[in-house]
């Protein structure tokens, strides 16, 4: 607690003398262009030809190459422009640039540019420049050109002689060398330009469309071959490419490659099978994706070696913008083409892919803060402060928003819609009346753990400039890198890096003898003191762009490298120890080098846990039946009726081996496997056919009557029956005679979600404590818990008003906290604080007050005990919703959600507000709040109304105050530290935030005597505005508090929703069943 | 502003130095304008076509009930309406024009109901300052009774359910039935109002008193009814395609559309055409018959009111159908099962396919319309004009009627069961909407 209260001070302290930056003291200078004579600007005339309801891309604008064509040490810049002419400025020092464009005969023929990248193509040591174009609709004419660098400062157009000259609709290219035969190969990325009325399904991304399609051409000796079809690259109608990065993401020595598509087309991951071909495996190495993806950028952020992945979308981060534009699609529609048509999960926001040693990809966008930056092009990353951490520059902005809901649905019905219809015209007043989407570039400094700080403002000027190709390169060779953007209606700007003089760089550029001659994917690890940084030479990236072939790296100090590792696109490697820093190195590769081993440079980590088909026998399938809950409470947050399977290991049948209880969703029988000697056998059992209505939310198998066997007891839910519902009564079943029966239980009408054990009267048979879970159409009303007092076998509600209404129950355990020989009780939920009830002497009394931590509210779901510190003392670890959410939360802006009959009609909604900048706003859109709310339509009829409004502003003072409020103060995991009795809560590292963690188990699994934990989550219940909390691959924590990542432990739970780990003994060996929502369990042998 | 002050200053100098009394000359134009603003209004707002006819029925009530004190041949429309008490008697000793009082409630009703107040108040408060100016007092003990009225009736809207409807269950579209509706493209729109068969109807006991026909079972085998139906929406729309825009069907399904949104993406652009719903439309023709024989002020708003509650009990009764059957619409089939790249020549509507509202609220406007201006009353129709679309020429309401149900088949938005049995649907209801309402035909 302490940490965070300092940096409060320093908040405040800061924010009260710390004034604005002045433009002088920025990182970037913006270098404006009658100094630096950088005279180029993208202008864009509408015509009634052409605008933006003839070509959907019309406000994309240009790209930005930078490479140093004369070879004379200063990097020079080409810009495209798409209805003006391209221009080519030569670097001739101190930022001075001259327009050579009509000497070096490059400006273009073509009617409307897009991408350009600058390579060696032919390889004779000149760069080339390809510049890409869209040619063949709406009478733009014109191709792909190649202008082929003759080295003495003219260039001679020549895409026909090298089979380049596309005439379709491209967006950029990538030249890389993909068979690793030492010259460069070609990806062409092209976009679709059809208008989307229909999706069609998925796969029709099979069926090849030379105009839209990408394509992937050969380089066979000079002369490009389109070898797309046998490569296995999609090039279908829906190809709507944007974004394009090449790496090798697995590190198996081969260049990877990955797409971005806008609209509803997925991005494609293109693994190289190292054969000339290529394998599409998105949907199994993502959880989900950009929606409406635009540029890209592929680098190493965490430093571990391989390669992450950054996609732009363009979610607002301004809520007068956020509220007033189209974003998600409705879920009914999102599960439309995820389900039916094939699409993976899409939502609308800046994706951050997280790449584990290239088994998966965990998205980190919201987690790290780099979700939401608008409509946006190009992001780049660099360690533009040289600091050791990449940093992120991303381009942002359009002319105009064609996403305005306004516009959309009023303005632009009268403006436009006789004129389309009719005769086709559009004026251009009614195009003037779409709002602008002028948005100020962001950037963000990189540090430990992935904290991205938004720094614009701060690093840069935060300007209205529409930028939208960018591109780094070290115009001045200071060392640092400085950015350049080619802006719509503006002159291209220079952003000049200041970086002080105390910051450490190194610089590499690549001499190769091949054709390659830049060294196009070459890697560079560099260690200092222990720290490694990884980076790939791949210079066609952010968005139609190519920034200056060298290879960057920033340091912590300035002090010698212990070892530079540079491994050549063949594969062979170099090592130099002691390299000195501040200095740019041309480096060539050496003679005799040996290939490297990329398995010994990467060691695999020894897996913990190796994956079994099943146990013999056991063959469930948890169904989650499909009921939506949003169709009936529109407005709450999350689902509460998707919360199985509940699941029992327990000796049923009294023969001493674990059997198995797996309970089911609504109308699906639970089932029972008994062990016997080499398998499991399902059960045939009557009664629990007969209470398949019920939803099973947990179960627990124990010996409750004294007798020689154990009972079953199971608590039912499911958040859809309601009132005094029989198929909400909880169950408690016996063993008898072979066939299951039902003994008597009080009754009581909750969705029950926990059932825990304790003989907490010492009178030596088990009581049960019962946590209530949310109420049934009427989410926000607190629902009671119980606690049943067996006597004899027969259980009694024990009267507490302690239990009554006391929240949104979700766990619970039994644990001696207070160290008096009697365990008491902990419970947990959502939008409630964990509470501590002191057991005496068979009484519960709360004390949560004097022992915790005040503001605890979480969204808890699990909680273990365990001595996470290793001092003796019992410590509490506590599964939250995490960090990696559009929902922020703290103890001074708690998220809030009031609960109330707003529209006095009898039935109550709950409203969810969350903080930014110290104001509140509600989490749902005007329509979605009118779908229960209609009369807010009538207080708000236009969306530019509602956008912005503060929840104070948009309901009334006494309805607000009328209103239940409920609060969450933290969205983390963390751990309850223990301190002589008192807890103290602390947070979990940014490994275990990335989705919400629904279940724990302590064992010792890799069998050294020590207790570890292993943690599981992940939750799809939410709208497709939340989108998927799917990147929880399982994690152990260590007696000392280490985190393992699934990957280090042989596990990849991500895109699976795990709701129970259990351990099963099975013909002498222990196995970890994974129980999982609407899917199999998964079966895992502990390894020695 | 100063020009505003200057108007008040007028006006009371006006209403207190002179004592010469002008009356407030309203005539039928008056209340034309103001059924046409409302519409213009639900236009922008984008109300569904079930939402659009409560609002159509409520407003044009409210200004009947008050402007039939005026002319003893005109019947009281509400008698049967048995949660209504009789509206407010107008005080015998103030001068009250009914016909200010009408427009009054009329536009409080409509103000009540429509999203975009700011419109209405502003044609609302030029027609306030016109009359003021004529006549201060005639216009204040006026207005306060038609205020008076539309409160009174306010109460009684209020209890329609409609309000509870608004929060109860989306529609769900999970389900494994392959006849079960689906969202269309392409905005695949959630089904709107499921629970419409709960509003509070004005004739009908119940909303299923006039339930159709049953459609053909579902079935995709060959030979079936329904399959045959479902190809012959196919097979009519591929022979339109090949004769063109030109084709006597596109004409007739363009002309009839009446869809409130038609969401339509060009290049990056999404947009809404919008255009009047089907009730819209035969406001439209009710306006037009009204001024073809020169109906006054209350006989308009006789015609208008009759017609409303028609059509608003046609949409109850129509919605009751569609969801309890819950049939798919061709659409979703055809591309499934026939043709994956076909798209009906209107935007498929949001929400289940039989019967065909259009087809039903034709029905029962065309019989009402005929008991009112009688048999073989020809017309030319140019409702959809300001929508560019053409004026079509028509025998007898009836006549429109059967074109705009068989409109459907040729949009290529429902089977032929749908339009058949929902004109008889209609018809069936507009037949008792006449005898309930104890409608007389109109002499002019």
């Amino acid at each position: 607690m302490k940490k965070p209260f300092s940096l409060i001070i320093l908040m405040i302290f800061f924010a009260s003398c710390e004034k604005e930056k002045t433009p002088e003291d920025f990182l970037f200078e913006k270098l404006p262009a009658e100094t630096t004579g950088l005279n180029f600007s993208n202008e864009l005339t509408e015509t009634n030809a052409l605008n933006i309801l003839d070509y959907l891309y019309f406000y994309n604008g240009g790209g930005v190459a930078v490479g140093d064509i004369d070879n004379n040490g200063l990097p020079d810049i080409y810009l495209t422009g798409n209805q003006v002419k391209n221009k080519l400025f030569l670097n001739k020092g101190n930022m001075q640039f001259e327009d050579i464009t009509e000497k070096a005969g490059v400006a273009g023929n073509s009617d409307w540019n897009t991408g350009v990248v600058m390579a060696d193509v032919n390889g004779d040591g000149f760069l080339d420049i390809y510049v890409c174009a869209v040619s063949g609709i709406n009478g733009l004419n014109g191709k792909n050109e190649l202008f082929i660098n003759n080295g003495d400062g003219t260039f001679t157009e020549k895409a026909e002689e090298f089979g380049l000259d596309f005439r379709n609709y491209s967006s950029t290219a990538a030249f890389f060398d993909f068979d690793n035969d030492g010259d460069l190969d070609m990806y062409l990325l092209n976009h679709a330009v059809h208008t989307v009325n229909t999706y069609g399904p998925a796969d029709i991304r099979n069926k090849r469309i030379a105009e839209s399609g990408d394509k992937l051409l050969r380089n066979d000796d000079g002369k490009f071959t389109d070898i797309s079809e046998e490569a296995g690259i999609y090039g279908g109608a829906n190809g709507y490419g944007l974004g394009l990065a090449t790496a090798d993401f697995n590190n198996d020595g081969f260049t990877d490659i990955y797409v971005s598509n806008d609209f509803h087309e997925d991005d494609y991951y293109y693994l190289n099978n190292g054969d000339g071909t290529f394998t599409e495996t998105l949907k199994s190495k993502f959880g989900h994706v950009s929606r409406f993806s635009m540029g890209n950028d592929a680098a190493d952020v965490n430093n571990d070696g391989f390669i992450d992945m950054m996609t732009l979308d363009m979610l607002p981060e301004d809520e007068k913008v956020l509220k007033a534009s189209v974003g998600d699609d409705p879920r009914d529609l999102d599960k439309l083409k995820t389900e039916e048509l094939g699409y993976h999960n899409q939502y609308t926001r800046n994706m951050l892919h997280i790449n584990q040693r290239g088994e998966y990809f965990q998205e980190t966008g919201l987690l790290n803060g780099v979700a939401a930056t608008d409509w946006s092009w190009a992001p780049l990353f660099a360690d533009f402060d040289q600091d050791g951490f990449q940093d992120l520059f991303i381009a942002t902005g359009i002319p105009k928003r064609p996403n305005d809901l306004d516009y959309i649905k009023y303005v632009s019905s009268n403006q436009i819609r006789n004129k389309i219809n009719n005769t086709r015209l559009v004026d251009n007043e009614a195009l003037d009346r779409m709002p602008s989407g002028k948005v100020h570039n962001y950037v963000f400094k990189g540090s430990e753990d992935l904290d991205f700080k938004d720094q614009s403002g701060k690093w840069i000027t935060r300007d209205s400039v529409i930028s939208t190709g960018i591109a780094y390169a070290d115009l001045d060779n200071d060392g640092d890198l400085d950015v350049v953007s080619n802006n719509i209606d503006a002159n291209a700007s220079i952003y000049e890096n200041q970086s002080d003089s105390t910051s450490a760089y190194l610089q590499l550029s690549f001499k190769l003898k091949n054709k390659n001659t830049f060294g196009i994917g070459t890697k560079a690890i560099a260690w200092q003191d222990g720290k490694m940084q990884t980076r790939q030479l791949y210079n066609s990236k952010g968005f139609q762009s190519s920034s200056e072939p060298i290879i960057h790296f920033g340091f912590q100090k300035n002090k010698k490298l212990d070892s530079l590792l540079i491994i050549w696109p063949d594969n062979t490697f170099q090592k130099q120890t002691g390299v000195v820093l501040n200095q740019h190195l041309e480096i060539s590769p050496g003679q005799n080098l040996e290939k490297i081993n990329y398995k010994k440079l990467f060691p695999a980590p020894k897996p913990w846990f190796e994956k079994i088909d099943s146990l013999p026998g056991i063959n469930f399938n948890h169904r989650e039946n499909r009921y939506t809950d949003f169709d009936r409470q529109k407005l709450i947050p999350y689902q509460i009726s998707d919360r199985g399977p509940a699941v029992a290991v327990g000796d049923l049948n009294a023969d001493g081996l674990d059997d198995i209880y797996f309970g089911n969703s609504k109308f699906d029988s639970a089932e029972i496997y008994f062990q016997q000697k080499n398998s499991f056998i399902k059960q045939d059992l009557k009664l629990l056919k007969a209470d398949e209505k019920t939803e099973n939310t947990s179960a627990v198998i124990a010996n409750l009557n004294k007798d020689s066997s154990n009972e079953l007891f199971v608590t039912s839910g499911g958040g859809e029956f309601y009132g005094e519902a029989d198929a909400l009564l909880d169950r408690l079943y016996a063993f008898e005679n072979g066939e299951l029966t039902a003994k008597e239980l009080p009754e009581y009408f909750e969705n029950t979600s926990v059932a825990k054990l304790s003989d907490i009267d010492g009178d030596g048979d088990l009581d049960v404590f019962v946590g209530g879970a949310a109420v049934s159409n009427d989410f926000g009303k607190l629902p009671s818990s119980y606690l049943l007092i067996n006597e004899d076998g027969n259980f009694k509600i024990q009267k507490n008003p302690e239990l009554e209404n006391l929240g949104m129950v979700t766990d619970a355990i039994w644990t001696d906290f207070d160290q008096d020989g009697q365990e008491d009780l902990i419970v947990i939920g959502e939008w409630m604080s964990p509470q501590f009830f002191r057991n005496s002497n068979g009484k519960l009394e709360n004390i949560s007050g004097k022992i915790l931590d005040k503001k605890l509210n979480g969204l808890w779901q699990s909680i273990v005990p365990f001595d996470i510190n290793d001092d003796g003392q019992m410590d509490y670890l506590l599964g939250n919703w995490g960090l990696n959410t559009k929902f922020p939360a703290s103890a001074e802006f708690p998220l809030k959600m009031y609960y109330s009959d707003f529209d006095n009609n009898g039935s109550t909604e709950t409203i969810v507000a969350y903080a930014k900048n110290e104001k509140y706003y509600p989490a749902n859109g005007l329509d979605e709040l009118v779908g229960q709310l209609s009369y807010l339509r009538k207080k708000f009829p236009a969306y530019k109304d509602f956008a912005g409004k503060t929840i104070e502003n948009i309901f009334e003072k006494e309805a607000l105050e009328k209103a239940n409020l409920l609060e969450v103060h933290t969205m983390a995991s963390g751990y309850l530290l223990n301190q002589d009795g008192k807890f103290t809560f602390k947070a979990f590292k940014n490994a275990l935030q990335t989705a919400p963690i629904l279940a724990f188990l302590k064992a010792d699994f890799n069998k050294d005597n020590q207790e570890e934990v292993l943690v599981a989550g992940n939750y799809f219940g939410v709208t497709p505005y939340h989108g998927r909390f799917d990147a929880l691959a399982g994690n152990i924590i260590t007696k000392n508090g280490e985190i393992l990542e699934g990957v280090e432990i042989g596990l990849n739970l991500t895109q699976k929703s795990v709701r129970s780990l259990d351990i099963v003994s099975f013909s002498g060996n222990n196995y970890l069943m994974v129980s999982l929502n609407n899917g199999k369990p998964e079966f895992y042998k502990l390894k020695d | 502003m100063r020009k505003f002050l200057y108007i008040i200053i007028c006006t009371v100098v006006l209403s207190s130095c002179t004592k010469e009394e002008k009356p407030i000359v309203i005539s039928a134009e008056n209340y034309h304008q103001t059924v046409d603003k409302i519409t213009d209004i639900m236009v922008h707002d984008i109300f569904s076509p079930p939402v659009a006819s409560r609002i159509y029925a409520y407003s044009n009530l409210a200004a009947y009930q008050i402007i039939r004190q005026e002319n003893k041949d005109l019947i009281d429309l509400t008698s049967n309406f048995k949660e209504l008490q009789p509206i407010p008697k107008a005080d015998s000793t103030a001068k009250i024009n009914f016909k200010v009082a009408a427009l009054v409630a009329q536009m409080e009703i409509g103000k009540k109901l429509i999203f975009s107040e700011e419109f209405l108040t502003s044609y609302r408060d030029s027609l306030y300052t016109n009359w003021k100016k004529t006549n201060e007092e005639e216009f204040n003990t006026s207005k306060s009774y038609g205020l008076e009225v539309a409160q009174h009736l306010s109460k009684w809207i209020d209890k329609d359910n409609y309000k509870e409807t608004r929060t109860m269950p989306k529609y769900s579209v999970y389900s494994d039935d392959p006849g079960r509706w689906q969202p269309t493209p392409p905005s695949y729109m959630d089904g709107i109002e499921p629970h419409w068969p709960k509003i509070r109807p004005f004739t009908l006991d119940s909303a299923s008193q006039f339930k159709p026909a049953p459609h053909p079972d579902f079935s995709l085998e060959e030979g079936t009814a329904f399959y045959d139906e479902l190809i012959e929406v196919y097979e009519i729309n591929k022979k339109m395609e090949k004769e063109g825009d030109e084709a006597e069907e596109v004409k007739i399904a363009q002309f009839w559309d009446c869809n409130p949104y038609v969401s339509t993406q060009r290049g990056h652009l999404m947009f809404a055409t919008k255009k009047i719903t089907p009730g819209g439309h035969w406001m439209g023709i009710c306006k037009i018959a009204s001024k073809k024989v020169d109906l006054d002020f209350a006989q308009s708003s006789y015609a208008y009111t009759a017609t409303a509650i028609a059509l608003a009990d046609g949409f109850i009764s129509c919605w009751e159908e569609k969801y309890s059957s819950n049939l798919v619409r061709p659409e979703t089939l055809i591309n499934k099962y026939v043709d994956e790249n076909w798209k009906p020549v209107l935007q498929t509507p949001p929400f289940p396919e039989y019967s065909s509202g259009h087809s039903v609220v034709s029905g029962a406007a065309s019989i009402v319309l005929t008991k009112i201006f009688g048999e073989e009353f020809s017309f030319e129709d140019d409702t959809e004009v300001k929508y560019g679309l053409p004026v079509r020429s028509f025998k007898s309401f009836s006549h429109a009627a059967s074109e705009a149900a068989v409109s459907r088949l040729y949009g290529g938005i429902h089977y032929r069961a749908a339009i058949e049995n929902g004109l008889v649907q209609g018809k069936n209801l507009g037949n008792h909407v006449v005898k309930d309402l104890n409608l007389q035909p109109l002499t002019y």
